[in-house]
């Protein structure tokens, strides 16, 4: 019984902190209708001017929290400047894109300035604690509450009866309108990203204080938790962020008291897809609510896509096709044939994502069941390599259908974020289900590539299986995309209301798609697992799902080609940066950053 | 309509395509072109690529001249890990100080080529097919994680160049193919030595194990609890936490419910630390014996004062009066003002290793190869000297320091259990 309180105080101090992180990202998200994957690199580098402050200038406590949150006001207000409003008008996905390699170059920025190394933060507040339980609290825990709780208040109040609250929030309803009604928007946005970054890097400093642990990489894991918890509260729901985070605090610990410590994620992935699936909007969004309809510009497609004549695309393939016959260099062709796997996925991804408009951050887990289910298959039951990797595909068809058919029900980020959690229990399942998977362990000596009793293991022979499936995955998927099918799933992402009065089965649909999208991305994983001959739980890890994204919104949402091409692109790219040594992906962020400035659209258009 | 439009612009969309290709065929066209030694090719490389011009090179020493013998590293200078290749390159660059210093390899400087891979299989093959192109690379160094490594095993394999993966502890990662090498401590060797000073000089009994939830943690602890229960201890609680984790408390309230007499950690640094900070801060008094992989000057300074009276084996002890420790040591703090850690002992180590086989066995890479198998009797700061046994392509023996941690230092265990 005694544990049970236990388990009970170290859920409540740990989901403190959780909402210390959700309060900055519900504003953020909710407001500005943005996944900010800039939002982590504001904390982090929050935590390390707090660093700065205490470390060599030696500031008392106000000081630094002051200091943190006017330098992370700045940095908001820039990135909102430079990166995200010239970004207006253009495609809807591009801030996105941005975000991402904002959070490239800070992160890389601040890890150039600062090293790697992980550095102690010390915590500036007395070092007393309060004995409760058989545990203790102590004075951190309670600040880190009451600036938690406070900054919920101030924000709540800021939003519902304040002039520039009202504005804050008009905005974010239909942008067009407000700027009809005289609101500044562009101030507005600039207030919202300064309040949104000053949270943050409160949050990464006093984090960084609890855990006396800071470095360069803390921000994406921090946010990845905020994220979950303000979803299970609603998003934009600056309360409800409190109320989530508490809440996945407890189910977090309860989950530990009750299964072990390597269930501890696999439990606050569940409760938050339980949450979206009961009420999709959260526990505290009345489930009734519309969705905000805005009044102009939903029906103006932003750009033309690209429409290449087919006899440059067969030459193109063709040229790609006898490239190793001119081009000796395994090396050259190690990393296309990388491309051509990567393309695979971005195909995969822009089915559901461009296609469906079902963006996707989880589809790192589908490469991994592909690349689980094809190894177990050649090494336990001794299947030929090549029919293995068609039954991966198949059995990443269903089973990836599966896992996502919670997620079918909701709109928007919500899916976002409900497929990333969905790529996570994945692997977490890999991890714990030791009997079939060899948890941590991994698998070895995966038999390599082979077709009809001929190994693949010559570069050249890899580069043009995987370019034979990639372009025959790509036809497939034109096929598909092309007549009634194409524009039945595009009326779905254009407006699903719509589409449903018009008599589309949007489950079905929706399922459809994703069975294309699992058995593509499937074959991916499973190639890229007899290619390797080692895989484990890390191997196709989140920051896989990200890049898939990048790709597809580089190359061009719901866009066959423009999924390759962006596959290339930033495969290719990272490797031609090779000469930067430790600033190459700085480098990478910065060209991200460009071409996302002078293509929003992608880099062959949305289709 | 479109058509019109279509034509002109599908052109740019074709040029764009190919000067992908092309960019990508530029850069890796490099590596070949210096595979002639005449002079004009070696202009030519040196003209066209900044990139091996950029790329982490130690400075060449005054006694040494001509071609340099390239050694290509493979592993991380960006992403989660990057501060283990930092430490990495200052092992490296401290050991090819010495060596170059004492003439190189016959007068020609040993040089090293760092290529960032973050740790990510798919650019450690890419860097894989990269090196084995590269005539000039005569063993290759890495990768930092065992999935990164072992998936371009078969490359090197295949190309017959040395894999010398002096971090994957990976039971398999040897396995790979008779290029596969590792002078990474065998945990078949360490966990027994940590259940010895655990249960026979420390003598605790019932031990709580928490260990990082990778190939590497569960290996060990999977070793360890086997021989702490050889040598009459008890395992009252096994838990594996992922690497990400921040927050162990739920996790020690099951620990305590358990009724340890001690909590056995097999961690690195960064989560070591946090775990002995939360062990005090939530009221545990039980003694913590931590593996020798939290060794770093970085676990005194993460864990402040609860890492006073933690026990550890170390392989690698700064105080230990050894002449290449020693050497190591002070040259270390000299050049870089602050302490090594085991991660730039065992890359400085490598680099040692690597040039004593290179300077007896020559630069050929199989030449390498059948050189670990042969080499005897190279000092070393982890081992002591290095031999390698040849059927598993690892050494045994590593030195064994039993430490304990004194107002915020490490001390040698003076032989008091507590």
């Amino acid at each position: 019984m005694t544990s049970f309180f236990d388990h009970t105080i170290n859920g409540l101090i740990i989901g403190n902190i959780y909402g210390l992180v959700a309060v900055g990202l519900a504003l953020i998200f909710g407001v500005s209708n943005l996944i900010n994957f800039a939002h982590g690199s504001v904390y982090m580098v929050g935590a390390y001017i707090g660093w700065i402050c205490v470390a060599t200038l030696g500031t008392p406590l106000p000081l630094t929290l002051l200091a943190v949150m006017a330098g992370c006001a700045l940095l908001g207000m820039l990135i909102e400047r430079v990166g995200l409003r010239p970004l207006h008008g253009a495609a809807r996905i591009a801030p996105l894109l941005a975000t991402i390699g904002i959070s490239f170059v800070l992160d890389q920025v601040v890890q150039l300035i600062f090293t790697p190394d992980p550095r102690a933060l010390p915590s500036q507040l007395p070092t007393w604690r309060m004995q409760l339980g058989t545990g203790s609290i102590g004075a951190l825990d309670l600040f880190i509450a009451a600036v938690g709780v406070g900054s919920a208040a101030l924000l709540y109040g800021f939003l519902r009866f304040t002039r520039l609250g009202w504005a804050v929030r008009a905005t974010a309803q239909d942008r067009d309108a407000a700027l009809q009604m005289g609101v500044d928007v562009n101030q507005v946005n600039q207030v919202v990203f300064a309040l949104a970054s000053a949270l943050g890097g409160l949050s990464g400093v006093l984090v960084g204080m609890y855990f006396n642990n800071i470095f360069p990489a803390m921000g994406f894991q921090a946010t990845l938790k905020g994220f979950v918890a303000e979803l299970i509260g609603g998003a934009g729901n600056v309360p409800g962020a409190i109320v989530g985070s508490l809440l996945l605090g407890l189910v977090e610990s309860y989950g530990v008291a009750l299964l072990g410590t390597s269930y501890r994620n696999l439990f606050a992935f569940l409760i938050l897809i339980a949450v979206l699936v009961w009420r999709p909007n959260g526990i505290f969004s009345s489930s009734r609510q519309a969705p905000p309809e805005p009044l102009t510009g939903t029906f103006i497609a932003p750009s033309k896509p690209l429409l290449l004549p087919r006899w440059a695309l067969a030459t193109a393939s063709g040229v790609a096709l006898l490239l190793p016959l001119v081009v000796r260099d395994s090396y050259i062709l190690q990393t296309l044939a990388n491309a051509w796997l990567y393309g695979m996925l971005a195909l995969s991804l822009t089915l559901v994502a461009g296609t469906v408009g079902q963006m996707s951050l989880g589809h790192a887990g589908l490469l991994a069941i592909g690349g689980y289910a094809s190894a177990l298959l050649a090494l336990d039951l001794g299947l030929p390599v090549a029919l293995a990797i068609v039954l991966a595909g198949v059995i990443t068809a269903g089973l990836g259908t599966l896992l996502v058919f919670p997620a079918f029900r909701l709109r928007g980020h919500y899916v976002a974020i409900a497929t990333l959690a969905i790529g996570e229990i994945v692997s977490l399942v890999i991890l714990n289900w030791e009997w079939l998977t060899r948890g941590p362990i991994g698998i070895s000596a995966i038999p390599p590539l082979s077709l009809f009793g001929w190994e693949l293991v010559d570069t050249a022979a890899i580069y043009w299986l995987t370019l034979l499936v990639v372009i025959g995955l790509a036809l497939l998927q034109h096929r598909l995309t092309r007549h009634h099918l194409g524009r039945a799933l595009r009326a779905i992402r254009d407006d699903d209301i719509a589409a449903r009065a018009y008599g589309i089965g949007l489950n079905r649909y929706k399922g459809l798609a994703f069975t294309v999208s699992g058995f593509v991305a499937g074959i991916s994983g499973a190639i890229t697992a007899h290619m390797y001959s080692y895989i484990n739980h890390q191997t196709f890890d989140t920051q896989i799902s990200v890049l898939a994204l990048t790709m597809v919104i580089l190359g061009g949402m719901g866009n066959i080609l423009g999924a390759i091409v962006g596959a290339v692109a930033l495969i290719g790219l990272p490797e031609l940066f090779r000469g930067f040594a430790e600033y190459r992906m700085l480098v990478y962020g910065i060209v991200l950053l460009l071409l996302v400035r002078f293509r929003p659209q992608g880099l062959l258009g949305t289709v | 309509m479109f058509t019109k439009h279509t034509s002109t612009r599908s052109f740019g969309a074709v040029v764009l395509l190919v000067l992908l290709s092309l960019l990508l065929a530029a850069c890796g066209a490099v590596a070949p072109s210096t595979q002639s030694t005449s002079a004009p090719a070696q202009v030519a490389s040196s003209t066209q690529a900044p990139a091996t011009a950029a790329s982490t090179q130690a400075a060449p020493a005054g006694q040494t001249s001509g071609d340099p013998v390239l050694i290509g590293v493979s592993g991380p200078l960006t992403g989660p890990n990057a501060q283990y290749g930092a430490q990495w390159k200052k092992g490296f660059d401290l050991a090819l100080d010495q060596v170059n210093d004492a003439g190189g390899i016959n007068g020609r400087p040993l040089e090293y080529i760092f290529e960032d891979t973050q740790a990510d299989p798919k650019q450690t093959v890419a860097v894989a097919q990269k090196f084995v192109n590269d005539p000039r690379i005569v063993i290759q160094l890495g990768d930092f994680a065992s999935p990164a490594s072992m998936a371009a095993s078969s490359i090197y394999e295949r190309a017959g160049l040395v894999q010398f993966g002096f971090t994957n502890s990976h039971p398999d990662f040897t396995k790979g193919g008779q290029f596969m090498w590792s002078n990474s401590i065998s945990q078949a060797d360490n966990a027994p030595i940590l259940a010895n000073y655990t249960v026979k000089d420390l003598g605790f009994k019932r031990l709580a194990v928490l260990h990082l939830n990778t190939d590497w943690g569960r290996t060990t602890t999977d070793l360890f609890v086997q021989a702490a229960k050889e040598r009459g201890a008890e395992v009252v609680a096994q838990e594996g936490y992922l690497a990400e984790e921040k927050d162990f408390r739920s996790t020690l309230t099951r620990v305590r419910d358990a009724n340890p007499d001690a909590l056995v950690l097999i961690s690195y640094y960064a989560d070591g630390a946090l775990i002995t900070q939360q062990v005090r801060a939530t009221g545990l008094t039980q003694p913590i014996v931590a593996s020798g992989s939290i060794y770093s000057p970085k676990f005194l300074e993460l864990a402040g004062t609860a890492a006073n009276g933690v026990f550890t084996n170390t392989n690698f002890f700064p105080s230990e009066p050894r002449p290449e420790v020693q050497t190591f040591v002070q040259e270390f703090t000299a050049k870089y003002n602050e302490e090594p850690d085991s991660f730039a002992a065992g890359a400085y180590d490598t680099m040692i290793l690597v040039y004593n086989v290179i300077k007896q066995y020559g630069t050929d890479r199989k030449a390498i190869r059948d050189g670990l198998a042969q080499i005897k009797d190279v000092p070393s700061v982890i081992y002591g000297t290095v031999q390698f046994n040849p059927e598993t392509r690892r050494i045994s023996g590593p030195r064994n320091i039993k430490l304990v941690i004194k107002d915020g230092r490490y001390t040698v265990w003076d032989g008091t259990k507590p």
